[in-house]
């Protein structure tokens, strides 16, 4: 092959757009042509220098683009932010609401009406045996009164550990049944520590009353 | 851009970010002009924003760009041809082997006669480029500037992959026969 004929494909080796089979030719031929290796050198040097012609970006050029687009009406309008912070607060907003319900629904709760009828002690201790002695007397209810009774709406039967516990109940809610004899007054009052025969008499008791 | 397609205005946004220094280096590099090459670079933005509803992704993003600017900066050639001015083709820096080194900023002790000598040299350069006819300009600038393949150039072109061939070695022919005093191997 001659230098003429070849020089096109020199210039596709250049770019390494030649095939294994041309590239094998080309390299067989600059081995043994002086002239077309200095051609082969100064089509890589044209080439190289057209990558240098950069430029530069001029100030303002975005600008200018993004007015001309939106005057022309090519670009959709530009998202404003409360769009989206109203996208963003409906997390929020359902929260508040449903915790706006609950509260509305809990004073409701609270609000309903208490059952008419005999108000008796919180808890009937009497039902249906004999009254306990020492029970409380039946005073104004603080809570809505609510006798036990079985899924039926009968009064349901307490066992004897359920009336002694019923009736320390009571106690706990009105200390003076506790003491209701006065055995109370005649004890001594003993700080951790104090025993019968200690020297000191505890501070603040009674002793010997 | 199918996002874009789809009515997102930050899809666009960011397709500028990415390509918009591409687009501006070819439209430098064809018109040879830097306030043409502005204006070019704009055209192809709107011509891409213009196309958006037709756009069918049947090749890389980037090949379809080419296309869409080498038909701006075709158009723009073409006005200005009528109205009569020359479009010289600008060239700056040196070529990966220094056989154009030019108006790239070097060390402050460079030879003063070499600068002038790159200067000389980096204005024949111009003149020879621009010279190029504008099928060929196209097909060397999009694969020696763009890194296009020549099948790429082919398709941004709308010729065959021998045509492209054929194109860049006579856009090289020309411009060594315009510089051979200057281009040492």
């Amino acid at each position: 092959m001659n230098c003429r004929d070849i020089r096109e494909t020199i210039s596709a080796c250049v770019d390494g757009e030649a095939s294994p089979e041309e590239a094998a030719l080309v390299r067989g031929h600059l081995a043994s042509c002086g002239r077309c290796r200095v051609l082969e050198r100064q089509m890589r040097a044209v080439g190289a220098g057209v990558r240098q012609v950069r430029g530069s970006v001029p100030d303002g050029f975005r600008e200018a683009v993004f007015a001309r687009l939106d005057a022309e009406g090519a670009l959709p309008p530009r998202k404003k932010i409360f769009s989206v912070s109203w996208h963003w607060a409906a997390v929020p907003l359902a929260a508040a609401a449903a915790l706006g319900f609950f509260l509305l629904t809990s004073r409701e709760a609270v609000r309903a009406p208490v059952p008419q009828g005999p108000v008796t002690s919180r808890v009937e201790t009497s039902a249906p045996g004999a009254p306990v002695p020492g029970s409380r007397v039946p005073g104004p209810a603080v809570g809505p009164a609510v006798p036990p009774v079985s899924p039926r709406g009968n009064a349901v039967a307490l066992s004897t550990e359920d009336r002694e516990m019923l009736a320390l109940l009571d106690i706990l809610e009105d200390p003076a049944a506790f003491d209701a004899n006065g055995d109370a007054e005649g004890m001594d009052l003993l700080a951790p520590g104090d025993s019968a025969d200690s020297p000191n008499p505890p501070r603040g008791g009674r002793s010997g009353a | 851009m199918l996002l874009f397609r789809e009515g997102s205005r930050e899809a666009f946004e960011e397709l500028f970010t990415r390509h918009h220094r591409a687009v501006l280096r070819f439209a430098w590099r064809m018109t040879g002009d830097p306030s043409a090459a502005e204006e070019a670079a704009q055209e192809i933005f709107l011509r891409i924003a213009r196309a958006a509803p037709t756009y069918r992704p049947t090749a890389k993003f980037t090949t379809w760009m080419y296309t869409v600017a080498r038909r701006a900066t075709l158009n723009y050639l073409r006005d200005t041809k009528e109205d009569g001015e020359k479009v010289p083709i600008l060239s700056e820096g040196e070529g990966e082997d220094g056989v154009y080194p030019v108006q790239l900023p070097g060390p402050e002790d460079r030879n003063p006669e070499q600068v002038v000598w790159e200067a000389q040299l980096t204005e024949r350069f111009r003149t020879a480029l621009g010279e190029l006819p504008e099928g060929h300009r196209a097909a060397f600038v999009l694969n020696r500037g763009d890194g296009l393949s020549y099948e790429e150039v082919a398709q941004v072109l709308g010729v065959t992959v021998q045509a492209v061939k054929t194109r860049i070695f006579r856009a090289r022919e020309m411009l060594l026969s315009r510089l051979s005093k200057d281009v040492s191997a």
